[in-house]
């Protein structure tokens, strides 16, 4: 009986591997398009300009505030109603860069926080512009300091990114619930999206490990 | 080659510097000594910008102070500053430190600045640490690095705040001998520090503050023989008996 759906599974594979490639895109996309946004978010945070830095603080904690699943369905739904019309695979990478950008900024932030201040007085004593100060003195420092937490929010996101099924999305979850109308056995078809999601996480999780290993062992 | 004319400074309701009246001239040496909390490092902190102050003039190497950001870096590259704490960039080797602000603030060839930066390394006698990080320095060394990477922009003055404060005892003479030979080769320097021994040997003047106000002004031999005010007289009694 297991055997049998067992290999009912496997015939399913086609499915399954859409459903991976599908979250795989999706979540590489829009960490890429996160992680830029959010060091620009990040920099602002921390940044002189306060006013500023209090009115994204305000858009930040609203998107850190509800549910992604609301998210999705504001840009997915209410969008096209102003008349913006997008495809689910686009509202989708909006959505979640978005909310990948917001939590990447608040952690950049407190990663330049964490640099002393006698750094970016050293760089402005020898004449950098605030720019150079922040590219060559104070971000590689902070880049440091919270790639550990960075790398731990990434695998949250890409968990995160099931959401998405609920607006049609073929990813990972929602080849589940499509093999799972044919094979009976909800235990092993979500097992198995189960362990997909585990092997496409779980270098990140390791890489993550081994960064804060090497961040107790050397002194920055 | 800097002038303050009655230059006030307030934290909030503390007035941490009041009327001061100073002129050093190019070449000269002057050291600054006082109780913490007197408001030297705040002093010298004002000459290139990292402090800002309220009332009072303060005009270095022709430029003054208060003006517009561009004018403060064009100033601040003529201008060394020697941290307590050395601040050095942790993620960067002896050499990259020293060559990071020739190449993007001076805008040397990265070859120029290497050869520039081996020199100086080498003259404060450091030569086979260059590709060493911070971390792997004594604090000594990483003094000296810092020197260096201030001198690697040809400054025209140097700053020093406390550069032996952070230091273990047996490493304080290494920096020193750095800042003597300096001062022989004519810098022009105001250096915050409590060694007494090297305001006598090359100071041309030495300043006494207390309460953020100027106290006694003298050349050194006046200045530990004969101070004229009790204040410095009982600061030297406590720095001087060991």
């Amino acid at each position: 009986m297991f055997l049998m759906q067992l290999d009912r599974v496997m015939g399913y594979w086609p499915v399954l591997l859409k459903g991976i490639a599908m979250t795989v895109s999706l979540s590489v996309l829009s960490l890429l398009i996160g992680v830029v946004l959010g060091f620009a978010f990040g920099i602002i945070r921390a940044g002189r300009n306060r006013t500023l830095a209090r009115l994204l603080g305000l858009y930040v904690d609203f998107f850190r505030g509800t549910p992604f699943l609301l998210q999705v369905f504001i840009v997915f739904f209410i969008l096209p109603v102003t008349g913006i019309e997008l495809s689910a695979f686009t509202s989708g990478v909006i959505a979640m860069s978005n909310v990948a950008a917001c939590f990447i900024g608040e952690i950049v932030a407190s990663g330049i926080k964490a640099v002393p201040t006698g750094q970016s007085e050293a760089a402005a004593a020898s004449g950098m512009t605030r720019a150079q100060q922040m590219r060559h003195v104070v971000l590689p420092q902070a880049v440091r300091i919270v790639t550990p937490s960075l790398v731990g929010q990434f695998v949250l996101l890409i968990k995160d990114s099931s959401v998405v099924s609920a607006i049609g999305l073929l990813d990972l979850t929602r080849a589940g619930w499509v093999m799972v109308q044919s094979i009976p056995n909800g235990l092993l078809v979500f097992g198995i999206v189960g362990l997909s999601y585990f092997i496409i996480c779980y270098p990140l999780i390791y890489i993550s490990r081994r960064m804060e290993r090497r961040d107790q062992s050397t002194i920055l | 080659m800097i002038e303050f004319s009655n230059l006030n400074k307030w934290f909030g309701a503390l007035h941490v510097l009041s009327d001061i009246n100073l002129s050093v001239a190019k070449g000269e040496v002057v050291v600054v000594c006082g109780p913490s909390g007197s408001g030297k490092s705040t002093l010298i902190r004002c000459v290139n910008g990292l402090e800002p102050f309220q009332k009072g003039g303060l005009i270095v190497d022709g430029t003054e102070l208060g003006g517009s950001e561009a004018r403060l870096r064009d100033l601040r590259m003529e201008v060394g500053f020697v941290f307590q704490q050395f601040n050095l960039y942790p993620h960067k080797t002896a050499l990259e430190n020293v060559t990071l602000a020739p190449i993007h603030v001076r805008k040397l060839s990265k070859v120029d600045a290497e050869e520039r930066g081996r020199a100086l390394l080498a003259k404060v006698g450091l030569g086979d640490k260059m590709g060493n990080y911070p971390h792997q320095l004594s604090g000594g060394q990483q003094q000296r690095v810092a020197i260096a990477r201030s001198l690697a922009m040809q400054p025209k003055i140097m700053l020093f705040d406390e550069p032996t404060s952070a230091l273990d005892p047996e490493m304080i003479n290494e920096v020193l001998d750095v800042m003597v030979s300096l001062a022989r080769e004519g810098m022009t320097m105001m250096v915050v520090t409590h060694e007494m021994g090297f305001a006598r040997k090359v100071a041309d003047r030495v300043i006494f503050m207390d309460r953020g106000a100027i106290v006694e002004m003298a050349s050194p031999e006046t200045f530990f023989t004969a101070p004229k005010n009790d204040r410095t007289r009982d600061f030297l009694s406590k720095v001087l008996q060991h």
